[in-house]
């Protein structure tokens, strides 16, 4: 027999930090009013509520954290699973906000209507575009497949910059959202909604990286020739990859214009590709925490940090002045201390404190010294 | 016996060498033949031929009846060719069990088939959810043989599994394929001909990319000069 499957309780002593984190998140607008005497569902004015309070400006927060991990993740299951490294993620994340952004105001549709059509459209749309920029693309190899999507994201970022329909670089604002999903009439609502996808996302990304599908990618990523050898048309396979990641992603820019309740052709800029890439970098290639880490990281210090001002006798500085210089000061020296990413180096650092590796190094008594020294 | 894999004449080019001039062999049902030579002589080369990794120019490939040439690495892989590369290419990243899960097929149990597998490689069991980048040679080799094994491969084709491997690994990784020959005709490439000529039925000699002789192992076990000619050794 193989060894047997796992229990349930050994999944959840295997999996008590994720689960923890998500108890945290479900709890944290709570937490949150609690410890700042502030509402999770804003200020009462009149008869509705206006959305102020510490509670609802982290809820923000963390939405934003949620959004920038969404992308990650599906960064992450391109690059960090299949190894294919794409420079056009913004394109499906633009695409999904601009399809939503324009099937609730230009099409005339019942709200509601409206919203079921344009994510069902948008989450489709972008994994046919995956699809077809992957078949053509992906027959080149690294770094020319890398140029390719990045020229088919700017030319969509320059499209939309121009395209007088959605009023080019001034975009369009988005005035009618269901009630229940309106971060105006109630931040709360969002928040769950956006953990929700938040959480499926992470599910989803674990349970097919671990299905013999997902063992397929990590073959790719090792040494496609080899995958090829063992039987599988690895284009296929990094075509089902493109097209998952970019319908991820596409989910992620709904939430990002829902947020905002804008569109306009920022959300197809190159940030939104360099961005879960650093993250992805940072919180470590091939890992399912490492994106989450990485894009809550990045962001928190964001919010912390971008303006705050330090004062030394009588020079004041503006960290916002100094912002980008610190933020690529900060990854060099990430990659330096961590390079494969901090929780793919912990890990490392696991295993070593295990004593696998080190067994690993050792000399093998079964290998003939004779023959291969 | 009649042949699983008959390759006809093949030309094959790596660049602008010509790697393989010629090259024919023979490999009868439930056989296991054995491919020997010096080094560069042209055997990995014609593996890697017949999986169409390095497609030949000119000359034919079937396995059984169907013709292999032009056809991808992994559409020969699917019509049940077996392919264990030299230097155990396992994939050093992916865990033992998903070494073996990428080789699955189709609806196979994979439940099932890695059970066959242990029972064959039992070591491969403790080592389960290890990568395969940890594992020892001898095991590392033991897993590229068993990734072969999961899907219903009729033709496997194995590239120096002895390579670098201690006598006792080696009597055992010969016993595993001695017994897989009851499963699969296989085709051997071995540079260690007191390996080969124990376990193989059947030999071509591939020499400066041809391949000017084969036949019954018996025949070349008695054939001294034959051997110190093509083979080097006594």
């Amino acid at each position: 027999m193989t060894p047997p499957r796992n229990s349930l309780m050994q999944t959840l002593r295997e999996n008590w930090l994720p689960a923890a984190v998500m108890l945290f998140l479900i709890l944290f607008p709570f937490i949150v009013g609690a410890l700042t005497d502030s509402s999770p569902m804003g200020v009462a004015r009149g008869d509705r509520m206006v959305m102020r309070g510490e509670s609802v400006r982290w809820q923000s927060v963390l939405i934003e954290v949620f959004i920038l991990g969404i992308l990650a993740m599906s960064y992450n299951l391109i690059f960090g699973f299949t190894g294919v490294i794409s420079f056009g993620h913004a394109l499906f994340f633009g695409l999904g906000g601009y399809i939503l952004g324009m099937f609730l105001e230009y099409t005339g549709m019942d709200t509601g209507l409206a919203m079921v059509l344009g994510v069902v459209v948008g989450v489709a749309a972008a994994g046919i575009v995956g699809l077809i920029v992957g078949f053509v693309s992906l027959r080149l190899r690294g770094v020319y497949f890398t140029i390719f999507t990045l020229a088919v994201a700017e030319m969509c970022y320059i499209f939309f910059s121009r395209w007088q329909v959605t009023n080019a670089e001034d975009g369009f604002t988005i005035g009618s959202l269901p009630a229940w999903l309106d971060p105006t009439q109630s931040r709360l609502n969002f928040y769950y909604i956006a953990l929700a996808l938040f959480a499926f996302t992470y599910l989803f990304i674990r349970r097919l990286v671990n299905s013999p599908t997902g063992a397929v990618f990590k073959a790719i990523r090792e040494n496609e020739d080899r995958a090829q050898a063992v039987g599988f048309n690895t284009l296929n396979y990094k075509l089902i990859s493109i097209a998952l990641a970019g319908m991820l992603a596409a989910s992620a820019g709904m939430l990002q214009v829902i947020l905002n309740k804008k569109v306009g052709p920022e959300v197809l800029g190159v940030s939104y590709t360099v961005d879960p890439l650093l993250m992805t970098i940072i919180g470590g290639i091939g890992t399912f925490n490492g994106p989450i880490l990485g894009s809550a990281g990045l962001h928190l210090l964001d919010v912390f940090f971008r303006d705050a001002t330090i004062t030394i006798g009588e020079t004041s500085i503006q960290i916002a002045n100094l912002w980008g210089l610190l933020l690529g000061s900060g990854f060099i020296l990430v990659v330096i201390i961590f390079p494969l990413g901090i929780i793919g180096t912990w890990q490392r650092w696991r295993l070593k404190a295990r004593g696998r590796i080190a067994k690993a190094a050792r000399p093998d008594p079964s290998m003939n010294p004779k023959t291969e020294p | 016996m009649s042949a699983i894999l008959e390759i006809r004449d093949i030309h094959t080019f790596i660049g602008q060498f010509h790697i393989l001039e010629n090259v024919s062999v023979s490999v009868p049902k439930g056989s296991i033949t054995v491919l020997l030579g010096r080094n560069g002589a042209g055997k990995t080369t014609t593996l890697k031929s017949i999986m169409g990794i390095t497609p030949p120019a000119s000359g034919s490939i079937t396995f059984n009846g169907q013709s292999l040439v032009g056809k991808r690495p992994y559409t020969i892989a699917q019509l049940g060719v077996g392919y264990v590369p030299e230097h155990r290419a396992i994939f050093r990243e992916l865990s033992v069990r998903e070494n073996l899960l990428v080789a699955q097929r189709g609806s196979d149990d994979f439940e099932r088939k890695a059970d066959a597998v242990f029972e064959l490689f039992p070591d491969l069991k403790r080592l389960y959810s290890l990568p395969g980048g940890n594992l020892s040679g001898g095991q590392q080799q033991m897993l590229a043989i068993a990734r072969a094994l999961i899907p219903d491969n009729h033709l496997l084709l194995i590239d120096e599994p002895s390579e670098g491997l201690a006598p006792v690994i080696i009597e055992q990784l010969m016993a595993a394929i001695e017994k897989l020959s009851a499963q699969a005709t296989i085709l051997l490439v071995e540079q260690n001909f007191r390996v080969a000529s124990k376990l193989a039925d059947r030999f071509v000699i591939i020499d400066d990319g041809q391949s000017p002789i084969s036949g019954a192992m018996g025949e070349l076990i008695g054939d001294e000069a034959l051997i110190r000619r093509y083979l080097g050794v006594t």
